[in-house]
């Protein structure tokens, strides 16, 4: 009897705790589908997803949903952060689930791809009730928002590359400090003047082309076209230009050595000091708001920003951009609320509050131009800022060919072959845009 | 008579214990089955659907949300003719598991051993060449990067002390896998611990009759600690060639950008499968590839336990 009691005994524990797990699960579940599906009242709750949850983006985005929610008596915007690395892979999970968020902010670049996998949601009949809209941003950021000629996606914020200098440095070492480098032959000599070498160790570079950004920018400033060419749809990795920047860029690894470049690689990692704020480089070229951390850590320091060198003069400044969209996942259960407020985010008032507070570039143009005036920042900030806007029109996007989703991850150990000196750079970008040939080649089928 | 009335009891009485124990058994097994159940439900809702599920889906184009056509053997064709990372990733996997293998186990019986001497504060030194075992992910990397970091790291600083000019251990491709087993070498106090109580567990008596014979502390070693401990040795290389294979986590966190960099010297196939399936969403080759790995570990494990009867040593075992 004992034992039989003993047995139930543990049973009933059993079941206890499974049903506790079950309940767990399932008021989870609810709490999930209450936040995106039921009314409030008279308002339509949506719920949208970022990946702002930081200290200084969270009370901006909040602030300007807070904004939209009392402008208005329909809508209640609901945000929810959820982390860098879990974000859009929660989100596929969600769509799949057919329970997806109102609005969610994406990536630019892959816009097309979630169109042709049906994970955005087609605005065309939106933007045909508000044509207006589509005029508001930079055309190149809107044209990579578009699958098939119709938008998936409206963009939100952008960057764009630009030249940095130390001017004190440069008058240190007899260079005018107001006039950069307008080559890339020019920034070559300029940079060796600017190089302090003690014994064999370098104390501070001139400028190394690797740093902020890689060979892939340069290939698009030499020529306006980089890895893909968009109108013929193909790859054009080893095209002239590209084999020349390529070399260039070589041309400094042997100049200076492949342990110099490296230790100043691996001893300026993302997470720790940059190397030009640190006065170990001259001249740098990084994204537009890089300029915060030399206005934060900088120490005072006297700067003056560039768009990137041309390879010859005349050739133009090309640029390189990127940045995020918001969309409507596929499936969201109220694509006309979220629509609403996707236009209130991409507006001037929003967006010039999100430019202004986080001296970040956004899409729409205005927004832009009134934000490089803005009271609130300083000197430096607007001198920055208005360099930026003005780069905008020469700053290209490479949105992810649908053809070769992972074209980067053939091109770029070919690039760092190269510039470890395994292959010329001829043979790593042949081998590249044959390898990527044959990519497209296997996905047509 | 008399022997009979003496038998008949005993007779019930064992038949009764008899009776006895199997209800006992079958009790026994019932709250066995009881106490895995937890295990059970959970391996069957949570693993045994998405395993069946990654076993269909490697032979379908399934990107979660918008394809999910049969393809047939597709993915594994595309795999042998078409990927020349998957080659390269396997290379790459291979030589870390070929070296990092044999050289933790080593490692962790050496460190075992020493550390099973009767010297006083021995715990203390147990204790802290256990901790890097503890201690574990991330962090543990990022605190590596620096270490390894070619010309202000510590590493290359001390090498520098005998003369030594340190490698680019994380930027020089043909350094890069060796810097992980490096790395890998300084956590072997998990290993240690196992080897550690198994020594204890040799019996005395041996090494007091190999003394008698006059055996050297080396023939002891080889001849009675070695073969003593085998049954653990064999079981820490099978698991940890199991986790050799499925390395990811350290290329991931260690190359720049997390795309097993430099010139694809940290690619192995774990992260090449995390790539196809979290990168370009291409969900039906990457379950195809997880499959292909479980083939090859579990060719591998059968292979191990096939040869294990020639070199592990049971206690009490008979031995042709």
């Amino acid at each position: 009897m004992k034992t039989v009691r003993k047995t139930l005994v543990s049973l009933l524990i059993l079941a206890i705790s499974f049903s506790l797990i079950l309940a767990g699960c399932s008021s989870k579940e609810s709490g999930g589908s209450k936040s995106s599906g039921t009314k409030d009242g008279e308002k339509v709750v949506i719920d949208f997803w970022t990946f702002w949850g930081s200290e200084t983006r969270r009370p901006i985005i909040e602030k300007i949903i807070d904004d939209f929610n009392k402008s208005q008596d329909k809508i209640e915007v609901k945000h929810t952060y959820l982390p860098w690395g879990d974000v859009w892979t929660k989100n596929l999970a969600s769509i799949a689930a057919g329970n997806p968020a109102d609005l969610i902010i994406n990536d630019i670049n892959a816009v097309g791809h979630r169109a042709q996998n049906n994970q955005n949601t087609n605005l065309a009949k939106y933007i045909e009730q508000d044509p207006e809209v589509k005029d508001r941003f930079y055309p190149e950021l809107y044209n990579a928002s578009l699958y098939e000629g119709d938008p998936y996606a409206l963009p939100f914020n952008t960057d764009t590359r630009l030249m940095f200098w130390n001017k004190d440095m440069f008058e240190e070492a007899g260079l005018d400090p107001n006039t950069p480098p307008k080559t890339w032959a020019e920034l070559e000599e300029m940079g060796k003047k600017l190089d302090v070498k003690k014994g064999d160790k370098y104390e501070r570079i001139g400028y190394l082309p690797n740093q902020g950004i890689g060979a892939d920018v340069w290939m698009i400033n030499a020529d306006g076209k980089g890895y893909w060419d968009f109108d013929a749809k193909k790859a054009i990795i080893n095209d002239e230009s590209n084999v020349e920047a390529l070399t260039w860029m070589k041309n400094y690894y042997d100049y200076y050595g492949d342990k110099t470049i490296n230790s100043f690689k691996a001893e300026f990692g993302e997470q720790t000091a940059d190397p030009f704020v640190a006065g170990k480089l001259a001249i740098t070229t990084d994204n537009a708001n890089f300029f915060t951390k030399i206005r934060d850590y900088g120490d005072g320091m006297n700067f003056g920003v560039a768009p990137l060198p041309a390879m010859e003069e005349g050739n133009g400044n090309s640029s390189w951009g990127g940045g995020f969209v918001a969309e409507i996942p596929k499936g969201a259960k109220h694509p006309d609320e979220a629509w609403e407020f996707l236009k209130y985010l991409t507006d001037v008032q929003a967006q010039e509050y999100w430019a202004v507070k986080n001296f970040d570039i956004v899409a729409n143009k205005e927004a832009a131009e009134k934000a490089a005036g803005s009271a609130e920042f300083s000197e430096e900030g607007k001198m920055v800022y208005s360099e930026a806007t003005e780069n905008m029109k020469q700053t290209l996007l490479t949105p992810t060919p649908i053809e070769a989703p992972d074209y980067i991850n053939l091109i770029q150990p070919e690039i760092e072959s190269v510039l470890l000196g395994k292959k010329s750079p001829k043979e790593g970008l042949d081998a590249a845009q044959k390898a990527v040939e044959e990519l497209v080649k296997s996905n047509k089928k | 008579m008399e022997r009979i009335v003496i038998n008949k009891p005993e007779i019930t009485k064992k038949y009764k214990k008899q009776k006895a124990s199997s209800s006992l058994q079958r009790k026994e097994g019932l709250q066995g089955y009881l106490f895995i159940a937890p295990w059970i439900i959970g391996f069957l809702f949570f693993m045994a659907g998405p395993l069946l599920f990654s076993l269909y889906g490697s032979f379908t184009n399934f990107n979660i949300t918008s394809k999910m056509d049969f393809i047939g053997l597709d993915n594994f064709k595309k795999m042998f003719t078409n990927d020349p990372i998957i080659w390269l990733s396997l290379k790459n996997t291979l030589y870390y598991v070929v070296i990092s293998v044999p050289l933790t186990t080593a490692g962790a019986v050496v460190l075992a051993v020493l550390l099973n001497q009767g010297i006083k504060g021995m715990r203390v030194f147990r204790t802290i060449f256990y901790l890097p075992a503890v201690l574990s992910g991330v962090g543990v990397y990022l605190l590596w990067m620096q270490l390894l970091s070619p010309s202000s790291g510590l590493v290359n600083t001390l090498l520098g002390f005998v003369g030594i000019d340190g490698p680019a251990w994380l930027t020089d491709p043909s350094w890069t896998k060796n810097a992980l087993i490096f790395m890998k070498m300084w956590s072997v106090g998990g290993g240690m611990l196992l080897y550690l109580a198994s020594l204890q567990g040799v019996s005395q008596s041996l090494y007091e009759a190999a003394e008698i014979d006059g055996a050297t502390s080396f023939r002891k070693f080889f001849h009675i600690t070695l073969p003593m401990i085998t049954p653990v040795i064999f079981f820490d290389l099978v698991t940890s060639t199991i986790g050799a294979f499925q390395i990811f986590q350290e290329a991931y966190v260690m190359s720049e950008s997390g795309d097993g960099g430099p010139a694809n010297s940290l690619v192995f196939f774990n992260l090449h499968m995390w790539n196809k399936a979290f990168e370009v969403f291409d969900m039906g080759y990457a379950m195809a590839m997880s499959w292909v790995l479980f083939i090859i570990i579990l060719v591998l494990t059968v292979f191990n336990l096939k040869i294990a009867p020639r070199w592990v040593h049971y206690e009490g075992e008979d031995r042709k």
